[in-house]
């Protein structure tokens, strides 16, 4: 039994996806076709062992409660694991007062509860493979109070904006935190995944309500960074987050790179999903694929060109689609032409025949929209 | 209760370590997958399979009854396989019969009116349900379910003869000259109080195969039993050989495929694999395919079917192909007209099978760089 409970979050501070957040959380996003991205944070918690886990579920929780249900398609433990879907009242007033810490402290009983000595957080909205047991065992061969993940990474000017970064010593100690306003191209982006003892945690997050109202965990840490042993622990491999529409677009794009994919994807780490049961992809005359990735459930009669496709698609004849990822349960009707641009689930494009944004600004179509 | 004790022996090697049942199908299932999924979905939720033949992966496959959403409160699937009893020593499965005999006492502890018996090796889709109402409409004793075939081949199947009302009377075991085209599906619906007393009667006897088409069914015709004949249409396939496996892989080409695995309303539901969708590559080149998640392509698929995870190198090309899980078609090598078996790898440059075969080749072991195979080895 792993010596750690885990907590999973749905929502950062600064994540705004314009359309697709209107329906769900971040973390209950299709990924790559099939995933969501809570996926990756589950089954990394998963394949180390550790199967007690809380995830917080925030606004539009169906699709996430639907999608996790009782945890068994993550391979945890049917007796001894338990994944646990907690709900916090968000505050209708004001969206500062929904914070993390609030969400924490409104589940305080079963937090107290937990038997591990230590907790892991990590986000269900960023896309990276870790073990967690590795992370939990230098984190105590260190003797840190806390120790935090983070991605070592080139262009932070133009990307990961408003992200936490982590100023760390040449011991890797956490010198401060702060926003990403990209100044600098070299940064070390946190992946707001920590782990730390469940007393600190619970001590943490009982000074953060007193300090402030709107405060959330890493505020209260980055105040204490004097009084405790705050440590970096760097993460290795394929790394991205998702914090608004264009990360959205290019962290599913990015794996369309057979490397970059070898490099999140392997045979003895792996992510589950739930399954739809659905058939193979059945290519008719004239449908065509080239570096796409496509869903079971597909129907190919037209062509498809550096694009992500997710289940039970039909793409009908002439249509073309380039540099766009579909959601699923889509109809691109006869001689269509989709370019750049994400389409949400249940669309139909039977009447518009050309739906193209510029190269560097992708375009959002609605759920259920008829076009 | 499904019948899958069989070895299926003219699969050849694709069921030298697993019985026929659980060999690979369209992709992304096992044969098995129909006859549980149509139960499923025709309402049925108390399943046995009977397997003996090389069963450890079946029997391990079949258990996992969530696959098929057989896993509610009074449904599970009980896998059977011959076993000692107090009463009787251990004793292998003598015939399909004897199968079914040597579980009566599961049968028997859930009391039912009516006993579905299905073949656990055939590919098609049908509501049993409906196969059961119209068994009690007749007021039948047995019913069996039959299916059109063309007159020239009738020979090679079971055929009943129906008198204008459906009534079967006669069974012709692959007859010479066959009377109809009226072919037995292996699908059975019998009273189980009156199958009970036959089977106890046939355990008896020492000259009896044990068989339902040898044994019981003509019993039940000499005893003026009623027996109706359920005549189901739509796709029914017996995969029986390499040729016909095939076959009914490339079926699933067609765009009216009387299969029609895409139909919602009538899942085939099989085991969750953890691979990524699918992955095709800038320069490959599709043309009609069937292809399944975890599957790449990089270079020429043609009329194929791609099995989870299989893999078509660069300037590799398949032609009316069947690659069945994990087999690897190696850079610059051509197939054509093969059933290339699991995980098996066909090395760079090699040419396997040819346009004009009679039949087609099957590969059950890696193919060397640069090698040239044409018959099967």
């Amino acid at each position: 039994m792993s010596r750690a409970f885990a907590i999973v979050n749905s929502y950062g501070r600064h994540t705004d996806v314009k359309g697709m957040q209107d329906y769900r959380p971040v973390s209950a996003f299709m990924f790559c076709g099939r995933y969501r991205l809570i996926d990756f944070a589950l089954s990394n918690l998963s394949n180390s062992g550790i199967d007690r886990i809380q995830v917080y579920v925030g606004q539009n929780p169906r699709s996430l409660a639907e999608h996790l249900a009782d945890g068994r398609i993550y391979n945890l433990n049917a007796k001894r694991g338990k994944l646990q879907l907690l709900f916090n009242q968000d505050s209708n007033e004001n969206d500062i007062y929904n914070t993390d810490v609030a969400a924490y402290r409104a589940n305080l009983d079963i937090i107290e509860r937990a038997k591990q000595p230590y907790v892991i957080i990590t986000p269900g909205y960023m896309v990276f493979r870790q073990n967690f047991e590795d992370f939990l065992q230098a984190h105590i061969d260190s003797g840190a109070d806390i120790t935090l993940l983070y991605h070592k990474v080139n262009n932070a000017k133009e990307h990961y904006r408003n992200m936490n970064i982590l100023n760390l010593n040449r011991q890797k100690g956490v010198k401060s935190i702060e926003n990403n306003k990209g100044t600098a191209d070299e940064r070390n982006i946190s992946m707001s995944t920590l782990v730390m003892s469940k007393d600190l945690f619970i001590s943490l997050i009982n000074k953060a309500a007193k300090t402030s109202s709107v405060y959330r965990l890493i505020d209260i840490i980055n105040d204490e960074l004097e009084n405790l042993d705050v440590r970096g622990y760097q993460h290795k491999g394929h790394f991205a987050a998702v914090y608004d529409f264009r990360s959205y677009y290019g962290a599913n794009m990015e794996l369309l790179d057979v490397d970059e994919a070898k490099e999140l994807f392997s045979d003895d780490w792996p992510f589950y999903t739930q399954t739809t049961d659905a058939a193979p992809v059945h290519y008719f005359p004239g449908g065509k694929a080239h570096h796409s990735m496509i869903a079971n459930g597909t129907h190919v009669e037209g062509v498809i060109e550096n694009s992500i496709i997710g289940r039970d698609v039909t793409i009908m004849k002439g249509a073309y689609i380039k540099n766009s990822i579909i959601l699923g349960h889509d109809l691109i009707g006869e001689n269509a032409h989709i370019e750049n641009q994400v389409i949400d689930k249940w669309v139909k494009i039977i009447h518009a025949k050309e739906i193209v944004a510029p190269d560097d600004d992708p375009g959002y179509i609605r759920r259920e929209d008829t076009l | 209760m499904i019948l899958a004790g069989g070895r299926g022996s003219r699969l050849k090697d694709l069921t030298k370590k697993v019985a026929k049942p659980a060999v690979p199908f369209g992709g992304k299932y096992h044969i098995i997958d129909f006859p549980l999924s149509n139960c499923a979905n025709s309402g049925i939720s108390v399943v046995g399979v009977l397997t003996q033949y090389e069963s450890v992966l079946l029997n391990s496959y079949v258990s996992v009854s969530s696959r098929w959403g057989l896993d509610t409160r009074d449904s599970g699937v009980f896998v059977l396989p011959p076993r000692e009893k107090a009463d009787a020593d251990l004793d292998v499965y003598r015939g399909t019969a004897d199968a079914i005999s040597q579980n009566i006492d599961f049968i028997d502890s859930y009391n039912p009116e009516y006993l579905l018996i299905l073949s656990g090796d055939h590919i098609y889709k049908m509501d049993y349900d409906a196969m059961l109402s119209f068994h009690k409409d007749n007021k039948a004793d047995a019913t069996i379910a039959v299916i059109g075939v063309p007159m020239k081949e009738a020979s090679r199947f079971g055929i009943m003869n129906t008198n204008e009302d459906g009534q079967i009377v006669e069974f012709e075991e692959k007859p010479e000259h066959p009377k109809s085209n009226l072919a037995s599906m292996g699908i059975y619906i019998f009273t189980w109080k009156l199958l009970r007393r036959v089977l106890m009667q046939d355990m008896k006897d020492d000259n009896s195969h044990h068989d339902f088409g040898k044994d019981i069914i003509p019993t039940l015709l000499k005893d003026n039993r009623k027996l109706m004949a359920y005549q189901f249409k739509g796709y029914w396939k017996d995969v029986g050989t390499i040729d016909s496996l095939w076959e009914a892989n490339m079926d699933l080409l067609e765009r009216s495929s009387e299969l029609n695995l895409e139909d919602n309303t009538w899942k085939i539901y099989s085991e969750n694999t953890n691979e990524l969708p699918q992955y095709i590559d800038t320069d490959a080149d599709i043309d009609v395919a069937y292809i399944t998640q975890g599957c790449k392509v990089f270079g020429k698929v043609k009329t194929s079917v791609m099995f989870t995870g299989s893999i078509v190198e660069r300037d590799a090309a398949i032609t009316d192909t069947v690659l069945m899980p994990g087999a690897e078609v190696g850079e610059g090598a051509s197939v054509t007209r093969a059933l290339i078996a699991n995980g098996v790898k066909i090395g760079k440059g090699a040419v396997v099978g040819s346009p004009d075969s009679e039949h087609i080749l099957l590969v059950s072991k890696n193919v060397p760089e640069g090698a040239v195979v044409k018959e099967a080895q």
